[in-house]
């Protein structure tokens, strides 16, 4: 048997079995799409950060609320999280205070539902894609594992063939397989990596929402009066 | 109450840097492992029966044409003491160049052409017998100094010559290695015994730089497969392999030739 002189990429990749070649196949449309989501991901997040903080801004400089309740409804598309949670907890403020024979207390507690109902909506929408950027972390190894393992098993079959058992007709088996863990271990770094940043930010983005919702609602308490 | 949700923002650029991130790790891939092995320059170690080193080495000969010098030198005997301090360092450097080519025959072909001319001066001006030893002492006077000049030369040229030796040294390790090689393959050899002819083999041989034998391939058929297989078996059987002095002179692919007998 002679050894293969030319170990690039390439011929790596174009030598390996076809369960490998399927596998490596498999682990590079993955991280294609986990790079896909980080990167969007990391634009969304960071997005609903910035708007959050001019929201945050605007609403604490002490402007009048009906103003900054127009402004949210006719800028709909712009709006941030926060301001969507503002939005509806609002409207229904002004609904319900529009009806007269009701508790001050059930007012404030119907806005505070509108809002928690507004918040699930944006979180969840916040968290799309994360589970996806998870299990590409935790499970792609093991499909580049699979993948050499294979890749192994085929080398050591094509070895007893041989007479003479040498390293050199078992290494560049040895190599080809090993490329599928090293495509494997590329998608779940930075996946992992992602979703550990991304799942911090969004929790403090929904300790913010969630602290606003309170404040706000002690604000519509005292317009009861 | 239906929010029209907004788009996902930069949908555009995620892809495009998704793209550049998948270009890059290809473009690293590809230029990064480059697992290239380049066709080591193969060495060649002949095997003979006897050792060749002789044969290789014929240069040794120019040295008699100082013989023939001697007859003019007479009488300048007891100027030329001068330049012994010099050769006295010099001499040195050739004399372990010497050593160390295997050389131990070599010494007595010298002093025979030498026996053989002395003569003639004798006969043409026969002076008294004490003059025999004088002349010995003469021709060596005369040897050191030819070679005093000759390495005064070298010194002028030093580059040149420091050049040379490099040259010589690395050619000598080759040689050495060579030889080293050789001594331990001829050694477990056990030649078959219907051999005919003196066919010649070639085998290319990897080793790992520990000099253990990790391949033997023959390249060219002796068209004897019984001594294929018995040189086969005996590099194998010398699986350590010698190592060269000089680990620079290690190469992981050699060529060995065999024949069975010198020709």
């Amino acid at each position: 048997m002679n050894v293969t002189q030319d170990l690039s990429i390439l011929h790596l990749i174009l030598q390996a079995s076809a369960v490998v070649q399927v596998v490596m196949a498999l682990l590079a449309g993955i991280s294609f799409m986990s790079w896909y989501y980080i990167f969007m991901k990391w634009f969304s997040v960071r997005q609903a950060r910035n708007k959050t903080e001019t929201f945050e801004r605007d609403f604490w400089s002490g402007g009048d609320l009906n103003n900054m309740y127009n402004s949210a409804v006719n800028d709909r598309h712009h709006a941030g999280s926060m301001e969507r949670i503002f939005e509806a907890g609002f409207r229904e403020f002004t609904k319900l205070k529009g009806q007269k024979n009701l508790d001050p207390k059930d007012i404030v507690d119907g806005s505070r539902r509108a809002m928690r109902a507004t918040y699930q909506r944006e979180m969840d929408a916040l968290e799309s894609h994360l589970a996806f950027l998870a299990s590409v972390g935790s499970v792609s190894p093991y499909i580049g594992l699979f993948g050499t393992v294979w890749g192994i098993m085929h080398a050591f079959r094509g070895l007893s063939n041989v007479g003479q058992a040498t390293l050199a007709s078992v290494a560049p088996g040895i190599a080809e397989a090993l490329v599928a863990t090293a495509i494997g271990l590329f998608a779940a770094i930075p996946a992992v990596l992602a979703y550990n940043r991304f799942a911090h930010d969004i929790d403090r983005l929904a300790t913010r929402y969630e602290s606003f919702m309170e404040e706000f609602s002690n604000i519509l308490q005292r317009q009861m009066r | 109450m239906i929010l029209d949700k907004p788009d996902e923002p930069g949908k555009k650029y995620a892809l495009a840097f998704t793209l550049l991130v998948h270009v890059g790790l290809v473009a690293a891939l590809f230029l990064g492992v480059q697992w290239k092995r380049s066709q080591p320059q193969v060495m060649e170690v002949e095997l003979w029966s006897a050792q060749p080193s002789q044969a290789t080495y014929v240069p040794p000969p120019p040295p008699p044409p100082e013989p023939v010098v001697q007859p003019e030198p007479k009488p300048i005997p007891k100027v030329e003491p001068k330049p012994d301090p010099l050769p006295a360092h010099k001499p040195d450097i050739v004399v372990k160049e010497e050593k160390k080519k295997p050389e131990p025959k070599k010494p007595e072909p010298k002093p025979e052409p030498k026996k053989v001319e002395p003569p003639k001066p004798e006969v043409k001006p026969p002076p008294k017998f004490d003059f025999d030893k004088e002349l010995a002492k003469e021709t060596n006077q005369l040897k050191s100094s030819a070679k005093a000049t000759a390495s005064a030369q070298h010194m002028a040229n030093a580059a040149a010559a420091e050049a040379e030796q490099r040259a010589s040294s690395n050619k000598r390790g080759l040689a050495d290695y060579a030889s080293k090689i050789r001594g331990k393959v001829r050694g477990n050899i056990v030649l078959p015994p219907s051999l005919q002819g003196n066919p010649e083999a070639i085998f290319a041989v990897d080793q790992l730089p520990s000099g253990e034998v990790l391949d033997v391939r023959l390249k060219r058929s002796s068209g004897n497969p019984a001594l294929d297989n018995a040189i086969e078996r005996a590099i194998r059987k010398s699986s350590p392999l010698p190592k060269p002095d000089d680990p620079a002179m290690f190469r992981r692919d050699l060529e060995i030739k065999y024949k069975p007998f010198e020709e």
